[in-house]
């Protein structure tokens, strides 16, 4: 059951990376593995697939005596099913058939080392061993015709090639999946527009504004406002430490913009340092309609709208805003 | 093909269904500049909605109609914006400066009604 979902998990990721036929038939040419290399491959099978148990323990007492490989080792789950794999893997290896079945196996057996935290490095360093094991020992038996034995050994280290790539390219991209998960969260946080009152959106910025960010805050703007039908938008700048000319152009051309499909952009929010700072640039910001804090410029805003916020108690409290 | 100006009141409005070429832009500029005169209207209305590019020929003529339109006694107000089309403007460097703008033709229309209620001296 277990194997099955597991199976489930290595075919969508072969989806996701986009290994079809095609993609690895182009792998295949890049190790340079051709028909050739079979029956070659068959000579040397039964010294692999009689010693797979060796090999494997050679793969991971190289591994047990590395710190970075600890993680691995130190489960005892991941490791007994990492020993499992890496079994299948040497007797697949010899087989011939390097297909989607075959690709399958490695891409779990990647899974499986990105899981466990395992550095590209440090699996290059196992599997060289291995290969090394192995390359020994068809020597050792093919002493009388020793190119025979070399050329078989090289055709198996073109598919050894063909799985480094992969199992490689599965821990960097498991690795990048961490990066694009990070990246969406972000982008979904930092460009919120809330709506605030009927035709009135309130857009806080905070942190740095690069084009790519303001580029995500300009649209998720321009589509409120047509969702919202806004007329008014409160762009709270208080959480921007810096503003140079290239934000403030940032700024203005999200300005700009929501100006054109009928917007009115109230700026608030520009602090002591940075006013000083955009007069002291030179920075034409003119064309902003700019109020002190955020209280203002919703005050201001309501105005705009013709709205009036008075309080319920007739006796005491504050006197009406915005009256 | 030829914009077609509808008179509502004393409004104009111009509906652009298609991209439009040169040639015709400048015709529906001269029908504007004609017809605001000719029907002492106080509004004119240009709906750009189902416009999915505006490029810079089209820009300025939006904001000649709309100068022109101002200096024989009318506003103009540019509606239906996409989203798409007012980044793509802003990033071109093209804008509508002195133009109103507004988010659809409803909105336009209040807003000439705003206008004409707030400042405007002319006779009703």
């Amino acid at each position: 059951m277990a194997d099955e979902i597991q199976q489930a998990a290595s075919k969508a990721l072969m989806r996701e990376m986009g290994l079809d036929e095609a993609n690895i038939e182009r792998r295949k040419k890049i190790v340079g593995f051709e028909a050739s290399d079979v029956p070659r491959i068959a000579a040397i099978r039964d010294l692999v697939t009689q010693h797979t148990d060796d090999y494997v323990t050679t793969f991971f007492n190289h591994l047990s005596g590395l710190d970075d490989a600890r993680s691995l080792i130190a489960s005892r789950a991941i490791a007994e099913r990492a020993r499992q794999l890496k079994r299948e893997h040497l007797v697949a290896m010899v087989q011939g058939e390097y297909g989607m079945k075959y690709v399958e196996q490695r891409i779990e057996l990647g899974t499986l080392y990105a899981k466990a935290g395992l550095d590209a490095r440090v699996f290059l360093g196992a599997f060289h061993q291995l290969l090394k094991h192995i390359g020994s020992a068809v020597m050792k038996q093919v002493d009388r015709k020793p190119l025979d034995g070399f050329e078989s050994f090289m055709s198996l280290k073109k598919i050894a090639f063909f799985d480094i790539g992969l199992i490689v390219d599965v821990l960097v991209f498991e690795r990048e999946r961490v990066i694009r998960q990070q990246q969406e969260s972000i982008r979904e946080l930092s460009t919120p527009v809330l709506q605030i009152r009927e035709r009135l959106l309130l857009l806080p910025i905070i942190g740095v504004i690069d084009t790519q960010r303001a580029r995500l805050i300009t649209e998720s703007l321009l589509r409120s406002i047509r969702a919202n039908r806004a007329k008014v938008v409160v762009m709270d700048i208080t959480g921007v430490a810096t503003i140079d000319s290239k934000v403030s152009n940032h700024l203005l051309q999200t300005v700009t913009a929501a100006r054109l499909m009928g917007a009115h952009v109230i700026v608030t929010g520009l602090s002591a340092e940075v006013a000083q700072s955009l007069v002291a640039l030179g920075i034409e910001l003119s064309k902003l309609n700019t109020v002190g804090d955020l209280q203002g410029g919703l005050e201001e805003a309501e105005r705009i709208l013709g709205y009036r916020v008075l309080t319920t108690a007739t006796d005491a409290g504050p006197a009406p805003e915005g009256s | 093909m030829s914009v077609p100006i509808l008179k509502q009141g004393d409004v104009l409005i111009a509906s652009i269904q298609a991209a439009l070429s040169d040639r015709e832009l400048a015709q529906l500029h001269d029908a504007f500049a004609d017809q605001v005169g000719r029907f002492r209207s106080r509004g004119v209305i240009i709906d750009v909605t189902a416009l999915d590019v505006l490029d810079s020929f089209a820009t300025r003529t939006l904001r000649s109609i709309a100068y022109t339109a101002k200096l024989r006694g009318a506003n103009a107000v540019v509606v239906g914006i996409q989203p798409d089309v007012a980044f793509a403007m802003v990033q071109l460097g093209l804008s509508l400066e002195g133009v109103a703008t507004a988010l659809d033709l409803e909105e336009g229309l209040a807003y000439i009604r705003d206008v004409a209620k707030r400042g405007s001296h002319r006779v009703r």
